[in-house]
């Protein structure tokens, strides 16, 4: 416990060298600023410094050896896959859509133009870096194959040149149509639009050369629409809109709370101060953290926002005080000390509860949100030390013409007394109808957990864009015609491992002798085929081997046999590369047609527009070797027969494109699926259903099926982090209940406090559920700030609480007190941030927006929640709360510490769990111990001689010491 | 003129070369005896070729081939070509046949045993891969010299320095392509096509074997930086003037491959 007189030694300190707390404040602030500025300006003079890296990759919400990040990376290289830029043509006015001579030429010249992009074009030393020309996918650079006649089989592009006529151009659409691989891909399916797909090294030189392609677009004439999309694009150009948003959307929310406290103080000497604290909390964050070497991400980029207000609510709360001592003592050393005294305790608790909920953060498992919640929580002690050093040194240097008149009024007590009259009505009606508000209450609160359970999770980073952003209308028109915009990839893995030799022989000798007998093999060429059995054998540890060895002894066998064996050679040799080939999964026609097969069952699924695959490859060579008859398209019934399909295409301009879908030994094939929603629930329900069709119906042979791309990696960060954000959210409000117990020493009073809290995220959430917003990243980690903010407003009513039932003795009366000063404070506070934070709804990113929305909702919500609620509650419990006789206390005090016991386990367990990876089981059990040995030692404890001094004034005396407002 | 693939052919016989080594030949001389030199050595020829195309990514594929040439008569004139696989096994006896024609397009089919389909392939252009390497099929049957405008560019001890400028601008995807012609064999040792002053795609011959008197290209490379990776085709069991009967390179023989010259 403190003394009630004496400031603590920082506070101290401050108020005696003003000058010395401004000079260390600014000077760290300005000297992280010149590391963050250093390695931009001599990149070499500091070899630990590194300049600042923005990253905007939502695959960072995952750890960069996260398996399936791994994995997309591996197969991204294996089948050459790039990310790409889609450039959509719509042409709404013309009769034929873009199939008309000038909407094509313009798409030819875009699509030669970007071909160019890349190394010295586009401002790059390497000459590779941009688009990928030989990958590009555009009118100009497909193939088309087709039936040229009887017996002919045609490779063209599929516009060698521009259409001179618009009966070219209706030919170049019916043409694309045909194609399984280009309708709804390369052209709309309604005839209307083509896209063109380019490819890029590196999706951050995306907003580079999507802009390299809009200027090209701004060059044509009127007519046709082109949209520029792409998850790269949107990733990239986030980027750019974060800076701006940073620069504009934050120092405008400051103004505007710079502006409300100017209104309610007064005095804009004073006001300077926390705005001050602000910045310098800001700057040294998000120095600290660009020093450190981390990025700045969709996430971290938020940090200022969330600082800004948490340091202003402590300023608030000192300015309020101050104002109301210095009216009375006229002493300015006195009145600050005495406030500081007062609100030490309170301000460290609050900042400690803001602290526990965003370090809680660090226990997610992405990345992004564990830097963001480490930094906050740094950040928030740092305006916590700067608002008990800054603010008091500050004052002590105001010229003293700055306090004259001071104290007299405050703009909201006065102005008609409206706030006044409605504080002690609410006083009143909490008092009076305390069973009503409470029974209301539970209503909220049941209503709340009905609009949980309402909750939609899902996220798409398309929406982190308002609807009429570019990128979105893009998004839509595109999706409206062609069969998705949003990529996601079903890789079949049909490695297997080598049999044993044991295994596989009775197989292999049984199709053998069908072979035999069915094409009547003459007695020498069996014997000698046998013979050359038994060699392979011999030397072979598995199957594979044992054919290798086979297939090059048969062969030679074959090529040296005389006429006279020769076919007979011909059919043994084949017999056995056959066998061999079967490694080859992706040939056999039965692993295409399961292929084929999930693809129709996947076309039934609303959410998928399109898939391509090399089953859709080998029909369509197919069906274009039978002079494009519909029912040739289909797949042939031997791995041959596949085999020559295969080795068809290859003849054709772009041979690569096989290898995109398979790899060159055959064994691993992936479908190339378009959705046309990149809702990460759209994309989970796509897998559900691929997984339960897979179940139902097993492949042909062993093969693994896997999702990859971009689209699939977002389910998988959005799964971590609802369990994250759940588990972090639990571990840290176990953590405040177990802070709000020790502050208050009783486990009823830190339950009391921590109602507002409850109620206010269980609102919120409940009215996200009820009004149908999803549940995505941004909200998640907002729960944080929510229990970080909302708990503050109880922590200072109920210390205030105690501290006037000490001198007034007599609930009513203290109630109508705390309505009056202490009321006001939380009144301005929630005033000052909630309207201060609206200029983030007009950020035309959507997560800023959120966080404006939120930042209001929960000042208000838990404002209103302490002041009905609160007052309500210890009306109702006011026999325990302020109990009269010390053995009740004890009782208490007894269950205090249990109840500290049981939530500090709690904690342990639900925040060092992910890191230990042991079972639940082990800490239950571990908990069916340590409780009843714990209420063992409370019981003891709670017996000893030295409790038995406490009565009811000393139990509410330690919190009271600091947190006394007046 | 033109690329010299595989189973470039020995022609004219050395006497032309050394006699064209004493007096600096005519551009259109050089041309003629490239053409001579890659395509045209002997009356008829055979090569099994070795191909492996090795991707950008390291990965090797491998396919045994034989080729088999007839020419009508005249150095220049009019060929036929029969292609025959051997391996990958599933695509074993597996064949083309290229009629190769002056001032048209050439006729092309194509044999595939496990679907029994003979196709005539009607290419718009012949610059699509050779069964997927890096090779095209105008590298394989020869590009026509009248297809190009032709310069002499520099003339040094060992090379002559040809560039060459398509007619038809739209039909090819370069913009020139320049030979390094060695002077002893007309043999085109290095060949750089060219698109915006960028050299993309580049042939170079690795080895020349002098067979039945004629200089024979045994192995080359084909790089395509845009695709990434080379081809490499190694030339083996190489023979000249079989006397093969021109009923051979016909339709009804891609059904019946004439195994006396693929063996």
């Amino acid at each position: 416990m403190q003394e009630e007189h004496e400031a603590r030694g920082p506070v101290r300190f401050a108020i005696d060298h003003p000058w010395g707390v401004i000079g260390l404040s600014v000077g760290t602030a300005l000297l992280l600023v010149a590391l963050v500025v250093l390695p931009l300006v001599a990149p070499t003079a500091v070899p630990f410094l590194s300049p600042v890296q923005v990253d905007t990759d939502p695959e960072n919400m995952l750890d960069a050896h996260e398996p399936v990040r791994v994995f997309h990376n591996e197969r991204k290289e294996t089948l050459s896959l790039y990310d790409m830029i889609v450039v959509g043509v719509v042409n709404e006015t013309h009769p034929q859509g873009v199939f008309n001579v000038e909407t094509l030429g313009q798409v030819y010249e875009l699509t030669e133009f970007a071909k160019t992009l890349h190394g010295e074009a586009i401002g790059l030393d390497d000459p590779d870096a941009g688009v990928v020309e030989i990958d590009l996918i555009a009118p100009s650079t497909v193939d088309n194959i087709a039936p040229g006649g009887p017996g002919v089989v045609q490779f063209e592009w599929l516009m060698a040149k521009p259409p001179q006529t618009d009966a070219e151009a209706l030919a170049i659409r019916d043409k694309a149509l045909r194609m399984p691989f280009l309708d709804g891909t390369l052209i709309s399916e309604d005839g209307k639009a083509v896209a063109i797909y380019v490819p890029i090294t590196d999706k951050h030189l995306s907003y580079r050369i999507a802009n390299k392609l809009q200027e090209k677009i701004d060059s044509f004439p009127e007519g046709a629409d082109f949209h520029i999309t792409g998850l790269p694009v949107a990733e990239d150009t986030f980027g750019v809109e974060m800076f701006i948003q940073m620069a504009i959307s934050a120092p405008a929310a400051m103004l505007v709370v710079f502006l409300l406290m100017l209104y309610f103080f007064r005095r804009l000497a004073l006001v300077l101060s926390p705005l001050i604290v602000a910045l310098l909390s800001v700057i040294i964050t998000m120095g600290a953290l660009v020093v450190t070497g981390n990025t700045i991400h969709i996430m971290s980029s938020m940090i200022p926002i969330f600082i800004m207000p948490i340091s202003v609510l402590d300023s608030v709360h000192i300015l309020s005080e101050y104002f109301e001592e210095y009216g009375r003592r006229r002493d300015r050393r006195a009145a600050i000390e005495r406030v500081m005294t007062h609100l030490f305790t309170p301000m460290l608790y609050t900042s400690l509860t803001t602290f526990a909920g965003f370090i809680s953060l660090a226990l997610t498992p992405i990345p992004p949100v564990q830097v963001f919640g480490v930094f906050i929580a740094f950040g928030v002690m740092v305006a916590w030390f700067l608002t008990i050093t800054f603010v008091p040194a500050f004052i002590m240097l105001l010229p003293a013409r700055t306090f004259e008149n001071f104290g007299a009024a405050h703009a909201d007590e006065h102005a008609a007394g409206l706030l006044p009259r409605m504080l002690a009505g609410a006083a009143r009606f909490t008092n009076r109808r305390a069973r009503l508000v409470l029974l209301g209450t539970i209503a909220l609160a049941a209503l709340a957990v009905a609009g949980i359970f309402q909750i939609n999770i899902n996220d798409n980073p398309i929406r982190w864009f308002h609807a009429s952003h570019p990128i979105r209308v893009a998004d839509r028109v595109l999706n409206e015609h062609f069969g998705g915009t949003y990529m996601a990839y079903l890789n079949f893995d049909g490695n297997a491992e080598p049999q044993p030799l044991d295994v596989f022989l009775p197989g292999f000798e049984q199709r053998y002798q069908t072979l035999a007998e069915e094409e009547a093999l003459p007695e020498d060429v069996r014997a000698a085929f046998r013979g050359l059995m038994d060699d392979a054998k011999s030397n072979a540890a598995n199957h594979e081997q044992f054919l290798d060895a086979l297939a090059e002894s048969s062969g030679a066998a074959r090529d040296d046999a005389p006429d006279a064996t020769y076919d007979a050679w011909n059919v043994v040799a084949r017999f056995v590369t056959d066998e061999q080939s079967r490694r080859q999964v992706f040939k056999q026609p039965e692993a295409l047609e399961y292929m084929a097969k999930i693809q129709a069952h996947l076309q039934e699924n609303p959410v998928v527009g399109k898939s391509n695959s090399l089953a859709d490859l080998v029909r369509t060579v197919h069906r274009e070797l039978f002079e494009g008859a519909p029912e040739a398209y289909r797949i042939p019934e031997s791995n041959r027969a596949v085999a020559q399909c295969i080795i068809t295409y290859e003849s054709s301009h772009r041979p690569h494109d096989l290898w995109h879908f398979v790899t060159p030994d055959f064994r691993q094939s992936s479908v190339w699926i378009q959705l046309r929603s990149g809702d990460n629930q759209d994309m989970a329900a796509v897998a559900k259903d691929v997984e339960q069709f897979v179940a139902q119906n097993p492949p042909p042979m062993a093969m693994k099926l896997e999702w990859f791309g971009l689209t699939y990696i977002n389910v998988v960060w959005q799964e971590k982090m609802v369990s994250g954000m759940l588990m972090s959210f639990l571990g840290s409000f176990l953590v405040v209940f177990a802070m709000m117990v020790v502050l208050f020493r009783s486990a009823l009073w830190a339950l009391v406090s921590m109602i507002p809290l409850t109620i206010t995220i269980g609102l919120i959430y409940g009215v996200i559920g009820f009004a149908g917003r999803d549940y995505d990243m941004p909200i998640a980690v907002l729960s944080s700030l929510t229990l970080g903010l909302a708990v503050d407003f109880a922590i200072h009513f109920l210390a205030r609480a105690r501290d006037l039932y000490e001198t007034e003795r007599d609930w009513p009366a203290t109630n109508l007190r705390l309505f009056g000063e202490p009321a006001r404070a939380i009144f301005r506070n929630v005033i000052v941030i909630a309207v201060g934070f609206l200029p983030l709804l007009l950020a035309p990113l959507v997560p800023y927006q959120t966080v404006g929305l939120f930042m209001a909702a929960i000042l208000f919500t838990s404002g209103a929640a302490t002041l009905i609620i609160v007052p309500a509650l210890i009306r109702v419990l006011q026999p325990l709360l302020f109990p009269e006789r010390v053995p009740v206390a004890r009782a208490c005090r007894f269950g205090s510490l249990g109840m500290l016991g049981a939530a500090i386990y709690g904690a342990l367990w639900v925040n060092v769990q992910p890191f230990l990876h042991n079972p639940h089981a082990e800490w239950l059990i571990g908990f069916a111990i340590f409780l009843p040995l714990w209420l063992a030692v409370s019981f003891v404890l709670s017996r000893r001689g030295a409790c038995r001094v406490y009565t009811t004034a000393e139990t509410t005396a330690a919190p009271a010491n600091g947190a006394r407002e007046k | 003129m033109k690329k010299h693939f595989a189973f470039a052919i020995a022609a004219a016989g050395l006497a032309a070369c050394l006699s064209a080594v004493a007096q600096e030949p005519t551009v259109d001389d050089i041309v003629a005896r490239t053409n001579t030199a890659s395509y045209y050595q002997g009356k008829d020829g055979r090569a099994g070729v070795t191909m492996t195309i090795t991707d950008a990514q390291g990965r090797e594929r491998k396919r045994e081939l034989t080729i088999l040439r007839r020419d009508s008569g005249e150095d220049g004139g009019k060929q036929r070509f029969y292609v025959y696989f051997h391996e990958p096994a599933d695509v074993r006896d597996t064949a083309f046949l290229v009629w190769k024609h002056l001032g048209q397009d050439d006729d092309r089919w194509l044999y595939l045993p496990a679907l029994d389909v003979t196709k005539r392939i009607a290419a718009a252009d012949e610059r699509t891969s050779f069964v997927g390497s890096h090779y095209f099929y105008e590298d394989v049957s020869g590009r026509g010299i009248d297809e190009d405008d032709h310069e002499l560019v520099e003339t040094t001890d060992t090379y002559y320095v040809l560039k060459n400028t398509p007619k038809n601008k739209d039909a090819v995807e370069f913009d020139s392509f320049t030979m390094w012609l060695h002077k002893g064999t007309y043999l085109p040792v290095k060949v750089e096509f060219e698109k915006g002053g960028e050299v993309y795609r580049t042939n170079e011959i690795l080895a020349v074997d002098t067979i039945q008197g004629y200089p024979t290209v045994t192995k080359s490379k084909m790089t395509d930086k845009r695709i990434g990776g080379f081809t490499v085709n190694e030339y083996h069991d190489i023979k000249y003037d079989l006397d093969m009967p021109e009923d051979i390179f016909t339709e009804r023989y891609l059904r019946r491959a004439p195994r006396e010259y693929l063996r």
